[in-house]
């Protein structure tokens, strides 16, 4: 991993998705069937590979914020529409100039409860976990709670519960509760990476789905400190 | 990351500063209204016990005391320096101060980096000054330092009551005011910091000498932001007192106050509170709840469990107690049937044998004896509501199991109780809703 993580800092970038699934399967971590592909053709025989429906999501050094870019369609159910959308994407990204690396083509995930994990640098106490609710719990409600990194199993288990919208994973209207154990692993782990991984600057799991049983990484994004930290 | 392990002042260093043998305050004045004069005057009538030197130019006595020209006039060794003279003069002065033996100095001036970048220059140079010279600096721009407990009152106003709960505190005035609270209450403090600007001691260095201290058993900080956050944490870690924290600055308005006011960085309050929940420290959101969480943590042990009893002569009172009960996560449990039945045998007919218990308006203090005889083996807490004049009330209380004091609408009776149970050392609360949630702080 350190690898990876060394050569996107030489070129000056962050984590491509692939590079940041590859970082999280490192740790143990759930994320969907994926391939990086680079043509049309490609991405049909990666889809039949992985099975419908998939998404194609673009892969650019320049592109952040991918969904807003017009960089990601959804439940594609057949060849010709994942044809077709690697052709839109990857126009698309052309056209506002960025450099493209593929699309990678990832199996769709089942619905569930959507949450979000983040790691953010504070200016005075360092890397700091967040974890909340997908959706508008996270931006309109701003729901969120934070631990500093390490986190300890208590402080996991902590940071799930005081959140005000935790009913919603315990389940209500005849839903059965989310995995909250597999959730408390997650955090583990994503502290654990940050502690090893001293380049990490921010991380952004988001959606998340959380299921009774397991959970699935449907999107994630690594951006890194440009310099080696000297403290 | 290997950060270097964080450095604390040495309890050395920081007993020059609340326990000195001798005090120098450069800067006393003759001048009723200066507090040049009026920190003197508070040194002296505190009953500090060692020898104080006025130092002024000017004055040949002030108070009856012979006054010197400098530092260097004085014929002994000085452990500590309280210093009210301009910012400019100020490096020089603890430079002379050292060569007298001190080991401490307490910076009461104001004009250093709170107000611009001259004023960052001139405290630059005071701590450079001081950290060369080995003087532990609390300040510049503080309100000084009180410990009842030696005595030394180098601060205003002047407060000698002696208590357990260490109030530190950025604001000057805001820890003043928590003082002044606990002494109006006969409770006190163990001792008063204003760090001011922060310039070296900071709150860690507190925070790791206070847990150390004899005379304090909780922690009470009002706090803009942390200094440094690596030593801020290591000194909680290590702090096995209570620590009660006021963190101002908490909307992006009062977080830009707060970067004026001391320079403090106000930070994200969201990760303040994962902190504060991390570290075990009691998060305080207002100045009530900082003297009221100090008060009980101070004074109160912690419960065998959540089964609240709470009994009321106000039939309101006990309402608003079980509500703030209720989402405090405390268990308002019925009465079982064996304790209802002996209750309502010696009780008049009209009381509520429930939970709450209402005694009613015509309660006195022997009704109160009897529920708590008979709650004893069955509830973990019981909160007492005198919620009218009801003397004796100070006499029937004791602390097993755990005993929650709320005394409200009891007027003259009400205050010579309220200190007679302070004198007990039991804490008296003057709302039902005060009283409960400081409780709540000793549930976790």
């Amino acid at each position: 991993m350190a690898i990876a993580i060394g050569k996107a800092i030489q070129e000056g970038r962050n984590l491509l998705e692939p590079e940041a699934y590859a970082l999280l399967a490192h740790y143990g971590l759930p994320i969907p069937p994926h391939q990086m592909v680079s043509s049309a053709e490609e991405a049909e025989a990666a889809a039949a590979n992985i099975g419908y429906p998939v998404a194609a999501k673009i892969v650019s050094p320049d592109i952040l914020h991918k969904t807003e870019a017009g960089g990601v369609q959804l439940n594609l159910n057949d060849g010709g529409a994942v044809k077709a959308a690697f052709q839109q994407i990857t126009d698309r990204a052309r056209q506002g100039k960025a450099t493209v690396r593929g699309v990678l083509i990832s199996r769709m995930a089942p619905p569930g409860t959507e949450v979000i994990v983040g790691v953010i640098q504070d200016a005075q106490f360092g890397p700091v976990v967040m974890f909340g609710l997908g959706g508008v719990f996270v931006e309109v409600y701003r729901d969120v709670s934070f631990r500093l990194v390490p986190l300890a199993k208590r402080d996991a288990a902590a940071m799930i519960q005081e959140i005000k919208a935790f009913p919603m994973l315990q389940g209500v209207r005849g839903k059965r509760s989310a995995d909250l154990d597999a959730l408390i692993d997650l955090l583990l782990n994503v502290s654990k990476i940050v502690e090893e991984n001293l380049e990490i600057a921010e991380m952004d799991l988001n959606p998340i789905i959380v299921y009774e049983k397991g959970l699935s990484i449907v999107d994630v994004r690594v951006l890194l400190h440009q310099k080696t930290p000297t403290a | 990351m290997p950060a270097p392990s964080p450095s604390f002042k040495s309890k050395e260093a920081l007993q020059a500063l609340f326990r000195p043998q001798s005090v120098a305050v450069i800067g006393a004045s003759t001048a009723p209204e200066k507090l040049g004069y009026q920190i003197f005057k508070n040194i002296l009538d505190a009953g500090f016990p060692g020898t104080v030197y006025p130092i002024n130019p000017k004055a040949t006595e002030i108070l009856g005391r012979q006054c010197y020209p400098g530092i260097d006039a004085i014929p002994d060794q000085v452990e500590l320096a309280v210093i009210i003279i301009p910012a400019p003069l100020v490096a020089d002065t603890i430079r002379q101060c050292a060569k007298r033996g001190t080991k401490g100095a307490i910076v009461i001036s104001g004009g250093f980096s709170e107000t611009g970048p001259e004023g960052e220059t001139l405290q630059g140079q005071m701590l450079q000054a001081a950290q060369a010279a080995k003087v532990a600096v609390i300040g510049p721009n503080c309100q000084g330092v009180n410990n009842p407990h030696h005595p030394l009152c180098a601060s205003w106003p002047l407060l000698t009551r002696r208590g357990g709960v260490a109030v530190i505190s950025q604001s000057g005035t805001v820890g003043a005011a928590l003082m002044d609270w606990a002494a109006q209450e006969e409770l006190g403090v163990s001792t008063f910091v204003s760090l001011g600007n922060r310039a070296d001691v900071d709150e860690a260095d507190l925070i790791h000498y206070f847990a150390q201290d004899p005379h304090t058993n909780t922690i009470a900080i009002y706090m803009e932001g942390v200094k440094a956050a690596p030593k801020f944490l290591e000194a909680v870690r290590q702090c096995q007192k209570p620590l009660v924290i006021l963190k101002a600055g908490w909307t992006p308005k009062g977080r830009k106050a707060a970067e004026s006011h001391t320079r403090s960085l106000a930070g994200r309050d969201e990760v303040y509170e994962g902190v504060f929940r991390q570290f075990g420290i009691h998060r305080a959101r207002d100045l009530e709840e900082l003297y009221d969480f100090s008060k009980a943590l101070s004074h109160l042990s912690p419960p065998k469990g959540r089964r609240l009893l709470i009994v009321t002569s106000s039939g309101g009172s006990g309402i608003l107690a079980t509500d703030m009960a209720e989402v405090t996560g405390l268990d308002v449990a019925p009465l079982p049937d064996e304790m209802s039945q002996g209750l309502r045998a010696v009780l008049p007919k009209h009381c509520i044998v429930a939970n709450p218990l209402d005694l009613t308006g015509d309660a006195n203090a022997e009704m109160y004896r009897r529920v708590v005889e008979a709650a004893a083996a069955h509830f973990d807490i019981i909160a007492l509501i005198f919620g009218d004049p009801i003397p004796g009330a100070s006499e029937v209380v004791g602390t097993d199991p755990l005993q929650l004091v709320i005394y409200l609408g009891g007027a003259e009776v009400e205050r010579q109780e309220r200190l007679f149970f302070h004198r007990k050392g039991i804490p008296v609360f003057p709302t039902p809703e005060r009283g409960i949630r400081a409780l709540g702080q000793l549930l976790r």
